[in-house]
């Protein structure tokens, strides 16, 4: 299951480090949006929020959806999708995590899988089950770095999920609804003893996490395509970027993502997407085995 | 247990007249109603029942959300895929290869994996599931790729090719009646009962003896049998094998046949199965997507209903009360008088600050120990140490002399030691009997010896009338004499206590400082850790005063208040 890498072919003229390397940012960059949105939730409720995945796949399918209605560059689509993915977040919410908030973990994370699965057939009957794509946020052509042939959507990639990245970084640090979601994120007993209206909290954390994985499947649905099962990969993904950055940490989440999106690419480009992915997997299974504090070091969380 | 026949008043149906009309009725579905196609999807039903029963012994009982589960229904569909259509081998070869191959996988995973906390398992199974799908899709020489292989042979049972339709359905749903029985005796067992304690609270199952790991490993392993058991099974109603039987439906629908069934239960699973895998007939116009309505109906449960439909129905037709099984107590424990344990040198540091600071103590047999303090100078960090809750870094701790330190909880446990907790712990959904019972589920042959025993507990601290209560319902005070009866039915020779009198009235530390004198008679040696001194002086015969990790006072009560160095620490004045 998951969407397949468009592989190189042979007309393609040889790809250089750098350019696998750019190629890798802007994966990573991607994956770091689905990362965030799944860490932000997960440290305002303690919940595993296992739809992310499929709500990355339902972001890309919806710029699919509306690119012929606005026949503008992908871009364009950008604040669109933010919008209609931040509400789907708080029908999620809404739906599947406030009823449970008082149940055992679990609950969660099986009415999260139970949203998915919904989304990931729902998707099936709406499009059908083969690959799509979005348009490219700009034109999709190239740009010469000074003798270095770039595409340009990885570019614009890089670029808008790192002015996204940047955005949630200046809320949280600089604005009093920032301070509220953080403290809502830390405590949030004492946060409701402060006065924090912390559902609503809750709430736009859930829309803000949803509104990112929906940018993310955007940005990822022009060069990888977007198939309604893609959900399941991404999920893994962003919960093994959140693992190697140490469970619960913003940043390391991002750069755990970056890691993992230089990996999958460098290993692809020399073996195959399969090999990278399986690797990848095992390398989760070993990181989870040898240091489940994460690589960065966070506190370990191990049954007892 | 004894099987009391009474005749009540009002109309009761006896105890399986559930699951009785159930089997009829299904039963005469299948002989007299079904169609060729109605017999396809019955027998695929059974198929889903049989890896549902066994998704509810490690998610169910043992409270590990496996999605490693459909990875084990695939391996044991490949297995019967290869070996049936690459190598022409029969159903008496290929059906046990499905089960051990699936088992073998979860002996080697679950090692690793079942350490981890709740999440943190379910996606690593997750891992496992992706790792084993891209195997399958990627090794075209041996599993034939994303198109699979024809040509699985179907059942042969001694000799017999069992044609499909009704026979073949009846195959199918013979061995979800043995494997449900099978299932159904193990929940209800010992070992049911240990994993259920394990579910719902890892730390009291280890102190109570139950070897947490192992337990945890063997639910998992097997479910990976029964998985194994429906993957070949389905491989037979099939009659090919693709890299289907490993996507995430298969995962899902085993899932949400679990919740919606209701968890933990083998009726559950069986009707569950029923339900659902006929759902998609009802929904034909979704054609393909018939998942949407499993999620609909899984997010609906779990929302709604969290019990499920068997819970629901429980509802509808509440259980008869149980009988009390008659007190009796356990065989006797010889306890050797003397020092019974032996603490050397115990030393504990958390990132750099010392929580226990080469702390010794001896317990003698038959004798009450305090260990006071004030609030941090690291008394729980000492009964932890000695309970194998924590490592200790450095020292020794000896019961009948043999070396203790660092060795699991349950280990520990066996050589004789039992404690309470600060914060009172029992699993809310269990009775009080239950809740004690469990502290002899390591030792006793079987469930009604169990709690045989844990009544004569709960009789020696005169809380037998609490039995059948659910400890949900329990004020504080009762909750702590239920904790001191489940450490009590261990007949332990050390007992650690800890603030066994917080949250109590007068009355109430009167009354169990007797309990606690007697318990002590009986041979028991007790350490009490306290903050209300009007309770712990008169008690002890021997008191221990911890400050900042080190011993500070170790000496008869009487000294207690006097000795300058236990009032400094106690008015927060800096120590000499």
């Amino acid at each position: 299951m998951g969407a397949r890498r468009d592989h190189q072919t042979a007309t393609d003229p040889p790809v250089t480090t750098l350019q696998l390397l750019i190629n890798g940012l802007a994966l990573g960059a991607a994956y770091a949006l689905v990362a965030l949105g799944f860490v932000l939730v997960l440290n305002a409720t303690s919940a595993v929020n296992f739809a992310q995945g499929d709500l990355v796949m339902a972001g890309g399918l919806l710029a699919v959806a509306l690119a012929p209605l606005i026949p503008l560059p992908g871009i364009a689509l950008l604040p669109v999708v933010l919008v209609a993915m931040a509400a789907l977040g708080l029908v999620l919410a809404l739906a599947a995590y406030l009823p449970l908030r008082r149940s055992p973990p679990v609950a969660v994370f099986i009415s999260t899988i139970a949203v998915g699965i919904i989304l990931q057939n729902g998707a099936s009957v709406l499009f059908g089950p083969e690959p799509r794509a979005a348009p490219p946020l700009l034109s999709g052509g190239t740009v010469d770095l000074g003798g270095l042939v770039v595409a340009e959507q990885s570019l614009a990639i890089i670029a808008v999920a790192g002015l996204l990245i940047a955005g949630q970084q200046w809320l949280f640090a600089r604005t009093q609804l920032g301070r509220r979601l953080r403290a809502t994120a830390q405590d949030p007993e004492m946060a409701r003893a402060c006065g924090v209206p912390v559902t609503a909290m809750i709430l736009v954390t859930f829309a803000l996490g949803t509104a990112y994985a929906g940018a993310a499947g955007l940005l990822l649905a022009n060069r990888y395509f977007v198939t309604p099962t893609a959900g399941g990969d991404l999920i893994l993904k962003a919960y093994i970027a959140v693992t190697i950055g140490g469970w619960g940490s913003v940043p390391g989440a991002v750069v755990g993502a970056l890691l993992i999106a230089l990996f999958e690419v460098g290993v692809s480009s020399v073996l195959s997407y399969p090999v990278a992915l399986g690797l990848l997997y095992a390398a989760l299974l070993v990181i989870l085995l040898a240091r489940p504090q994460g690589l960065f070091g966070e506190a370990a969380r191990r049954r007892a | 247990m004894r099987r009391a026949l009474k005749f009540a008043p009002t109309l009761t149906l006896p105890r399986w007249a559930g699951e009785g009309i159930g089997v009829a009725v299904l039963a005469a579905y299948a002989l007299l109603y079904a169609s060729p196609y109605g017999l396809r999807v019955l027998t695929v039903a059974g198929v889903y029942a049989l890896a549902a029963i066994g998704f509810q012994i490690v998610f169910g009982l043992g409270g590990a959300l496996s999605l490693a589960h459909g990875a084990f229904f695939g391996v044991g569909a490949y297995a019967t895929g290869i070996l049936g259509s690459q190598l022409g081998w029969t159903f008496a070869a290929t059906f046990p290869l499905s089960i051990l191959a699936p088992f073998l996988l979860a002996l080697l995973v679950g090692l690793p994996v079942l350490r981890l906390e709740s999440h943190y398992f379910a996606l690593a199974t997750l891992g496992i599931a992706q790792v084993v799908l891209l195997l399958a899709v990627n090794s075209p020489g041996l599993t034939g790729g994303a198109n699979g292989l024809p040509g699985v042979p179907g059942v042969l049972l001694f000799g017999w090719a069992v044609p499909r339709g009704l026979p073949l359905a009846a195959v199918v749903w013979g061995f979800v009646a043995a494997g449900g029985a099978l299932a159904w005796s193990l929940a209800r067992g010992r070992w049911g009962r240990a994993l259920t304690l394990v579910r719902d609270d890892p730390l009291a199952a280890g102190t109570l003896g139950l070897d947490v790991g192992r337990l945890r490993l063997g639910a998992f392993a097997l479910s990976a049998v029964y998985a194994g058991a429906a993957g070949a099974l389905s491989v037979h109603t099939q009659r090919v094998v693709s890299p289907e039987v490993l996507e995430f439906p298969v995962m899902v629908s085993v899932l949400a046949i679990a919740v919606v069934g209701g968890r933990g239960r083998v009726a559950g699973a069986v009707l569950g199965a029923v339900l659902l895998v006929h759902l998609p007939e009802w929904f034909r116009f979704l054609e393909r997507s018939y998942l949407i309505v499993y999620g609909a109906a899984l997010l609906a449960t779990i929302v709604l209903a969290p019990e499920g439909l068997t819970g629901l129905l429980d509802r509808l037709f509440p259980p008869r009360k149980r009988v009390l099984p008659v007190a009796k107590a356990p065989p006797a424990v010889a306890i050797e008088g003397g020092p019974v344990l032996l603490v050397e040198g115990l030393r504990k540091s958390f990132g750099g600050v010392r929580a226990v600071d080469e702390v010794s103590l001896t317990l003698e047999a038959g004798t009450i120990t305090g260990l006071i303090g004030p609030n941090g100078s690291g008394k729980t960090t000492v009964i932890n140490l000695i309970s194998g809750l924590e490592r200790p870094d450095a020292g020794r701790i000896l019961v009948a002399g043999r070396d203790l330190a660092g060795k699991r909880p349950d280990r520990i446990a066996r050589a004789g030691i039992a404690r309470t907790f600060q914060a009172v712990s029992l699993p809310e959904g269990a009775t009080v009997l239950e809740a004690v019972a469990a502290a002899r589920l390591e030792r006793d042959r079987g469930v009604a010896a169990a709690e045989a025993h844990a009544l004569w507990a709960l009789e020696r601290l005169g809380a037998a009338d609490l039995a059948l209560r659910p400890c949900a319902d329990l004020p504080a005070a009762l909750r702590r004499r239920v904790e001191l009866a489940r450490a009590l039915a261990r007949q332990p020779a050390v007992l650690l206590l800890d603030e066994p009198a917080a949250g109590l009235t007068d009355a109430e530390k009167a009354e169990l400082a007797g309990h606690l004198r007697a318990i002590a008679a009986a041979g028991t040696a007790l350490l009490v850790v306290e903050h209300d001194m009007g309770f712990l002086l008169p008690l002890a015969g021997h008191v221990l005063c911890l400050d900042q990790g080190r011993t500070l006072y170790d000496g008869p009560p009487a000294g207690v208040r006097s000795d300058a160095a236990v009032v400094a620490a106690y008015l927060g004045e800096d120590a000499p």
